[in-house]
């Protein structure tokens, strides 16, 4: 009989009406990130980075714009560690080319900004101010 | 009387039908299509000279830009070419967590294909249930590399980090679930009488014309030819698991639906083998930091979501590759384009662009 199927589909969508809801209310409600969640800034742990600059070698597409500098012990500094969001494609090869473990992500996943200026930060700078709101 | 003449349409590059920003002109008589001539290049980014200033693991993530709704199909051909050329031994077990990474993202693409397919015959309905659906897959996806979409996880010599327990738990939830969204989607679309009245027996590829073209994957199957690389290479593991290629009979519109959905089945069984037999140990060969693979060139194929995936890579020695060359499916099988509109009514141009599933990212590259 035609027809027949219309109603047969039209049953599992009512079905579903009165069914579980399968997405969240966001803003007010969030979905946890992984553990592995590759996304938004690059959080740079300062004291422990020795200035390799290997990230910046690993990274394909040039994202990461570093400023090294040599004190006279021969001590190498970050100075500056500016990360183009633009540009990255969260491939994950900065972090895994460090040989110290002192990158991260922060799994921040709102990554959009009204400005392209928004799109480059400097790890460094976000590492003392987080280091400052600690103490 | 009145004076008629033949007038070309362009349909795209912003058309929603036309999955991405592929341009078709067709030429019309009336409502009837007397041609259609698809324009790409939209989409071109360059990726094949791209690789050639990066170096072999630098490679690897732009890989899933080529066909970014099946990423890791896109990553296991490209590290196998590698693997090949510098003769590399992938752990077994790696093997095994490719097939089932490869699997699931062969279902997900899947299911963009059913959700666009339905949303263009005018049924929004589809669209959600397919997206629902896949978004479980994207989320376990999430779990074992930390993207949904651009993966980035298997990588030359074995895949990034071992499978974790909430990974393959989750993998056999959703095996479990196959047969029931399977029955949803019998219920709520296949059985569906429009459905049916607008695929069957529209755009018909006949076996010769297939062939003709050297279409591959799901849109070749259909027209009833037994070609499927997983069974003729028996690449990686596949050759471990017992699986059928289901096939169609006249190569319609609606055969190729029905391949795809057995298709999903049969990956779920292949799911399932895969998660039963799972092999301890390494997930990662022993590949040094800086790759050289030696003088040479080589060639590997896989089994793409949309047919036969093939990368040809020429190396000089050094730490890059000197040329790369990619054999996209969807841009070879955008040929048959032309012959399956011919004779067809406009609103069945929809019907073919949608069964035809082309990826933009991967025709232009």
């Amino acid at each position: 009989m035609w027809g027949k199927g219309l109603v047969a589909g039209l049953k599992v969508t009512w079905g579903h009406w009165f069914g579980k809801k399968e997405t969240v209310y966001y803003p007010e409600e969030r979905l946890p990130m992984t553990e592995r969640f590759r996304g938004g800034h690059l959080v740079l742990d300062d004291k422990k980075c020795i200035a390799c600059k290997l990230c910046a070698m690993g990274c394909p597409n040039a994202a990461l714009d570093l400023t090294v500098s040599v004190d006279e012990d021969k001590k190498r500094h970050m100075d500056s560690y500016k990360h183009q969001i633009g540009r990255c494609m969260y491939c994950d090869l900065c972090i895994e080319a460090c040989p110290v473990k002192a990158l991260s992500w922060d799994k921040n996943y709102e990554g959009s900004s009204y400005f392209k200026e928004d799109m480059t930060y400097d790890a460094v700078v976000e590492a003392k101010n987080r280091r400052g709101s600690n103490e | 009387m009145a004076q008629t003449e033949k007038y070309v349409l362009n349909m795209g590059p912003q058309h929603p039908s036309t999955h991405g920003v592929l341009q078709v002109q067709v030429e019309l008589d009336g409502e009837n299509i007397v041609g259609a001539k698809p324009i790409m290049g939209y989409l071109h980014r360059g990726i094949e000279k791209l690789m050639e200033s990066r170096t072999y693991t630098q490679c690897v993530p732009y890989t899933d830009r080529l066909d970014y709704v099946s990423a890791m199909n896109n990553n296991l051909g490209f590290c196998m070419a590698v693997e090949k050329l510098a003769s590399i031994e992938v752990p077994r077990r790696a093997e095994y967590i490719r097939v089932i990474c490869a699997e699931l993202n062969r279902i997900a693409s899947h299911h963009v294909f059913i959700g666009s397919l339905t949303n263009d015959l005018g049924s929004a309905t589809g669209m959600i249930y397919a997206f629902r659906d896949r978004e479980k897959i994207l989320d376990l996806f999430n779990i074992i590399c930390g993207a949904r979409m651009t993966a980035h996880y298997i990588r030359i010599g074995g895949v990034a980090a071992d499978a974790q327990e909430e990974f393959l738990k989750g993998a056999q939830e959703f095996v479990n679930y196959v047969p029931a969204m399977l029955d949803e989607y019998d219920r709520i679309f296949t059985g569906n009488e429009i459905f049916q009245a607008r695929m069957k027996g529209t755009s018909i590829i006949t076996r010769e014309t297939a062939l003709k073209y050297s279409m591959s994957g799901p849109n070749i199957r259909a027209s009833g030819v037994d070609y499927d690389i997983r069974k003729i290479d028996k690449y990686g593991a596949y050759g471990d698991f017992d699986f059928e290629i289901p096939l169609g009979e006249q190569g319609d519109n609606w055969d190729r639906y029905i391949v795809r959905l057995k298709e999903v089945q049969q990956s779920a069984n292949i799911i399932q083998q895969a998660l039963d037999n799972m092999p301890d140990g390494p997930v990662m060969a022993k590949v040094p930091k800086v790759l050289k693979p030696p003088k040479g060139d080589a060639y590997h194929r896989v089994e793409n979501t949309r047919g036969e995936l093939g990368f040809y890579i020429v190396s000089d020695g050094s730490t890059k590759p000197y040329r790369v060359h990619i054999r996209r499916p969807s841009f070879v099988n955008l040929q048959a384009l032309d012959s399956m509109c011919q004779g067809m009514l406009l609103a069945d141009a929809v019907t073919a662009f949608a069964t035809i599933d082309p990826l933009m990212g991967e025709v232009d590259c």
